[in-house]
């Protein structure tokens, strides 16, 4: 008796001291319940389980394969000023708006916010999953003067173009000739400037660190949704899915 | 002579010693009298909505997970285990497209047709709010465990229990759960009015109950709280050390794939697991018990990871 007590506390030291180790999936312990194997090739499913998953699955599929609008040309990520960030900032300061009730100056998106471009052709929804698959809600910044500025600092060093603005970029990577609307910027101007922007980078994202001390406005909309409402009315308008480097920044 | 100087060696070595002779003196015990009786307890954590396997593209998780797999796992253990336990630690939201388009509704589905006898809720059941939780409970034939959020000014109210105690052939086994800090990690419309509370004052107040008027066995936490952080944050290993009268923490939130339960000396020096199995339904975590008639006192027969894979 003593002695099967003895090899199945035996068994267990084994098992943790060389589970502690070693990554295994096999059975640890001599005494492990054979049920407990590691579960390989043989794993089939459940078909119960199987079944009531297909419904969803094609409703998954069905919706992703949507076609939303068309692309004439691809619309890529580059960086500086590029046609991908331009579509989306514009459209962030259109739903902004929408939502708001008011009008909303400054659109910002970088680069790397968004993932992967729109091929020239169908845009489907699960386009616009692999261009935005982040849960970022559309947010706006009330920013006052010194914090445009210090957006417009960041924006001149990668050349990066801001919805509603444009600029020049000095030959030492400097912002100037700021204009806003149309209307050039005054640093010292009492007010303050609406950006729509996602809530990631209102809250310090890609290195943004000087919108994190503005409580932002929700809207409650997804950046995702608002990017796939917009192609629909796009289309919905008879128009293509289709935006352009403008010259929104320009050099020296 | 030389095995028992392995066996020595790796006692000493081992925080677990407690668990060990607990398990050691529960097995002479079960040998003089009848079988032990057995527990098995299945688990997960952040599955976030992963239905399907990855999909094969030689990514990392490549054709790893799927609940209908996992499914046919569970049912395969159920039909040779006579007491089985499944249980999650939360996040069951967020992470592919059946989310963003069903709201959760299918995830509870599947969890309840495998027979989840309880969850805790994760950071991201909060993903689409007090309503979207709301509105998908329904789905859910299991319960949520929760000690450490006060609902009471929300929609909510009521409709979560701090614990809940499971029987099994008269074994007693008592499940609480605990919820990661919300504020500045979900977005604060999405908590409401969501208290948190601490979650270690929590855990001493659930396992008195637990080990006092619930006569309770075996005390379980399902943990959203994740497994380890070097700075200050709580995490399992610190509520572990600091709270008694815990057996198990099943933990989740940090996606720490645990190769074995990790044994954390608590105040009174009995050792409490943490065990954590990665994310995604990629593995099913496999807790086996055994209990002596005489005293149902509890230790641990042995562990292990399942992982989940594809049938090719």
């Amino acid at each position: 008796m003593r002695r099967s007590g003895f090899r199945l506390s035996a068994s267990l030291f084994l098992a943790l001291a060389t589970g502690c180790q070693r990554a295994a999936y096999a059975p640890t312990a001599h005494f492990a319940p054979v049920t407990s194997q590691p579960v390989g090739k043989t794993q089939a499913e459940d078909p119960a389980v199987a079944a009531l998953i297909a419904p969803y699955h094609d409703k998954v599929v069905a919706q992703m394969t949507e076609v939303l609008g068309t692309a004439p040309a691809g619309l890529v990520k580059a960086p500086g000023e590029n046609p991908l960030s331009n579509f989306v900032a514009d459209l962030q300061r259109v739903r902004a708006s929408k939502e708001l009730k008011e009008p909303v100056a400054l659109g910002v998106m970088t680069n790397g916010g968004l993932r992967a471009g729109f091929a020239p052709g169908p845009v489907t929804l699960g386009s616009v999953f692999e261009l935005m698959p982040f849960e970022n809600e559309l947010v706006v910044l009330d920013a006052p003067g010194p914090v445009v500025q210090q957006l417009f600092d960041y924006a001149a060093h990668i050349k990066m173009a801001v919805s509603g603005a444009t600029y020049t970029v000095t030959f030492d990577g400097m912002p100037k000739d700021i204009r806003i609307g149309g209307q050039p910027f005054d640093v010292n101007d009492a007010r303050t400037y609406p950006i729509a922007i996602s809530d990631y980078l209102a809250t310090g994202g890609d290195n943004m660190v000087f919108f994190k001390s503005i409580v932002p406005r929700h809207t409650n909309v997804l950046l995702r949704t608002a990017i796939a409402d917009y192609i629909r009315d796009l289309t919905k308008a008879g128009q293509p899915v289709a935006a352009r480097i403008e010259g929104r920044v320009k050099a020296n | 002579m030389k095995r028992r100087e392995f066996l020595r060696n790796s006692l000493l070595g081992t925080a677990g010693l407690t668990v060990l002779s607990g398990l050691a003196n529960s097995a002479e015990a079960a040998a003089t009298a009848k079988a032990p009786l057995k527990l098995t307890i299945l688990h997960t954590n952040d599955m976030h909505s992963r239905i399907e396997p990855f999909p094969d593209n030689g990514g990392q998780w490549a054709g790893l997970g799927g609940m209908a797999r996992r499914a046919a796992l569970i049912k395969d253990i159920r039909s040779k285990e006579a007491n089985v336990l499944l249980l999650d630690s939360g996040d069951i939201f967020q992470g592919t497209p059946y989310f963003n388009f069903f709201g959760g509704e299918l995830e509870y589905k599947l969890m309840s047709q495998m027979g989840y006898d309880a969850s805790t809720l994760g950071n991201h059941d909060f993903d689409n709010g007090l309503e979207g939780l709301q509105r998908q409970l329904p789905n859910a034939t299991f319960p949520f465990l929760i000690a450490n959020y006060d609902f009471s000014k929300t929609p909510l109210a009521g409709r979560f229990a701090p614990y809940k105690v499971f029987e099994k052939q008269g074994i007693r086994i008592g499940v609480f759960g605990l919820g990661i800090e919300l504020a500045g990690l979900v977005a604060d419309k999405n908590f409401g009015q969501t208290v948190y509370l601490d979650p270690v004052t929590t855990a001493k107040e659930m396992a008195a109950r637990l080990r006092g008027p619930e006569r309770c066995d075996l005390v379980i936490c399902l943990s959203h709280l994740g497994y380890k952080y070097e700075n200050a944050k709580l995490d399992d290993r610190k509520l572990a050390a600091q709270v008694s009268g815990i057996d198990l923490i099943l933990g989740g939130h940090t996606h720490t794939f645990m190769d074995a339960p990790e044994p954390i000396a608590s105040p009174d020096g009995h050792a409490t697991l943490i065990n954590q199995v990665g994310w995604s339904g990629i593995n099913l975590g496999r807790l086996d018990y055994e209990f002596s008639v005489k005293n149902k006192r509890a230790g641990l027969a042995s562990a292990s990871v399942v992982p989940v894979r594809a049938a090719c």
